[in-house]
């Protein structure tokens, strides 16, 4: 079977599970007449229809045996849906998203975003700031890597990004979305913060949806290799998603898979393969060996750092964030930065399983206040 | 077919007498089950337009017939015949006939799909979890995720089919 076929036969095997589903949440009301007919012109239409009737039954009994070995209760079931992100993106259906929103809000949504569009499109002429072509947060650019060396990319989001030589990206930016394609080489995302807008990083049939995260993706003839150094990635199955009416069932979907730090998936095709350790100096072995920074905020070389250890640095004083540095380091070696930092005054490092804080040392501040 | 097939000689293979009985009555009763589906189906389409329309309950109507033919087939192979539990007992043969599914036991499946629903998004989660297992209506949900009982509705469709599609991925 070619992948053309493959694909056209998961997608109508989906149909038609979607469509036995309906049928079987329907009969939950006396169905009218007319529903009676189409009922059974659907089941006569083809035995898979039958068949796939009985598993949804069958499946419908073994639910809530499943549910009833959830302990989580419904406070926080009702209170974790609403931290969530509401949707997901699928990159190849971009105009077809802004369809998606709920009519209500839709149009208050629309005017408050045109309202913060023109306020951000005032600030820009007022900073002469051309370089991106953004409003309201929009960006559409590619990024080629240099043909000599690895280059760093600051978005406006925050999100940092490291291309190798190259290697090719393109973002997408707008209003309820950041999507970036990786479309060749190696890309490693260091994500800014947006809890508005999520971040969709699109890798072949893939979808790689992060929450505030170190990953790396390697984009090969053979297949590509996503690596997560830090945090939590969520891969989705694009796929799925071929048409706009389609776009909805991957939102609710289930996740491909849940990747964590230090874990490595590879994705082609056919699918993905199964979670392993990552080597994370493998993975990260394209990138320099070396941080070199000059007057840089300690912030931003701690995330520089980040990007090659699962244990990430987190600065957790704005005011040491701030302060500008300059030096040079072993990227593998980020205990020594660690090392480095405690000796500035105020300054104390926390190890802890999975981070290393930076703090202020409260005890001198304490002292320097008495004094 | 032939690579199912193909698959299940292999295993039989592979771990000898050990499985036999067991698994060979149940392969039977897959093979079974497909032709039931089938045989179900084709009875489906002998029904003549004006008598559909009359058919008050085609779910049960399905049912009804598919739990005749199970009967029909115990006596044939003569094997006790179903009892009061039958309709279960159907539905668990006729469910995708041809896959391992139908002969994983259900605290298997309920375990499977009990990994499958984590992995729901958070919404989808909420809303299955309120109705199968607190009992909660639409209604209900709706209220307290603050969203429309069709939403709710929605989701329940998304994340069931969602499940089911994962769960036929092991087949």
């Amino acid at each position: 079977m070619n992948d053309s076929t493959q694909f056209d036969a998961a997608r109508q095997a989906r149909r038609i599970t979607e469509q036995a589903v309906s049928w079987y949440i329907e009969q939950q009301e006396p169905l009218s007449e007319r529903q009676r007919v189409a009922f059974l012109n659907w089941l006569r239409a083809s035995p898979r229809h039958v068949a796939e009737y009985f598993a949804v039954a069958q499946m419908h009994g073994d639910f809530k045996a499943a549910a009833i070995l959830k302990t989580i209760t419904a406070e926080e079931l009702v209170e974790r849906a609403g931290r969530d992100s509401p949707v997901v993106m699928f990159p190849l259906m971009g105009s077809a998203i802004a369809k998606e929103h709920r009519p209500r809000t839709g149009r208050a949504r629309r005017v408050a975003a045109r309202a913060a569009g023109l306020v951000a499109a005032v600030l820009m002429a007022w900073l002469g700031v051309g370089y991106w072509r953004e409003a309201n947060g929009r960006v559409e650019r590619s990024f080629q890597g240099d043909t000599a060396a690895v280059r760093s990319v600051t978005l406006p989001d925050g999100t940092l990004v490291q291309l190798d030589q190259n290697s090719r990206i393109d973002v997408h930016f707008d209003g309820r979305f950041r999507r970036i394609e990786v479309v060749r080489g190696n890309a490693l995302f260091d994500v800014g913060k947006d809890a508005k807008r999520p971040m969709l990083v699109h890798v072949g049939g893939h979808v790689l949806q992060d929450i505030g995260t170190v990953f790396d993706v390697k984009r090969e003839a053979g297949g590509d290799t996503l690596t997560v150094i830090s945090g939590h990635v969520r891969v989705l199955n694009a796929l799925d998603a071929s048409h706009k009416d389609e776009f909805a069932s991957l939102l609710d979907g289930i996740a491909v898979a849940d990747l964590t730090a230090g874990q490595q998936i590879s994705l082609n095709v056919a699918g993905v393969s199964t979670k392993q350790p990552a080597q994370i100096a493998r993975a990260t072995a394209w990138l320099p060996s070396e941080i070199r920074f000059q007057h840089e905020t300690i912030g931003n070389v701690a995330r520089r750092f980040n990007a090659y250890t699962s244990k990430p640095l987190v600065i957790e004083n704005e005011s040491i964030a701030d302060e500008r540095i300059s030096g040079i380091f072993h990227a593998d070696n980020p205990q020594a930065f660690a090392a480095y930092l405690s000796t500035l005054p105020d300054v104390r490092v926390v190890e802890e399983r999975d981070r290393v804080r930076i703090v202020a040392s409260s005890r001198t501040a304490t002292k320097n206040g008495s004094m | 077919m032939r690579e199912k097939h193909g698959a299940w000689s292999a295993l039989f293979a592979e771990k000898g007498a050990t499985l036999s009985k067991y698994f060979l009555r149940r392969v039977a009763h897959r093979w079974d089950a497909q032709d039931l589906v089938q045989e179900v189906y084709l009875r489906l389409l002998r029904i003549e337009p004006a008598d559909a329309a009359n058919i008050r309950s085609p779910e049960a109507y399905l049912f009804t017939v598919a739990a005749n033919l199970v009967k029909e087939h115990a006596v044939l192979r003569q094997q006790q015949p179903m009892g009061s539990d039958e309709l279960e007992q159907v539905v668990e043969q006729l469910a995708a006939p041809t896959n391992l599914e139908a002969d994983m036991d259900s605290e298997l499946r309920q375990q499977r799909l009990g990994v499958l629903i984590d992995r729901l998004s958070p919404k989808c989660k909420a809303v299955l979890i309120m109705h199968y297992r607190d009992e909660l209506s639409y209604r209900e949900i709706a209220k307290r995720m603050a969203i429309s009982t069709s939403m709710v509705k929605k989701y329940i469709v998304k994340g069931l089919a969602a499940c089911r599609q994962r769960m036929a991925d092991y087949e």
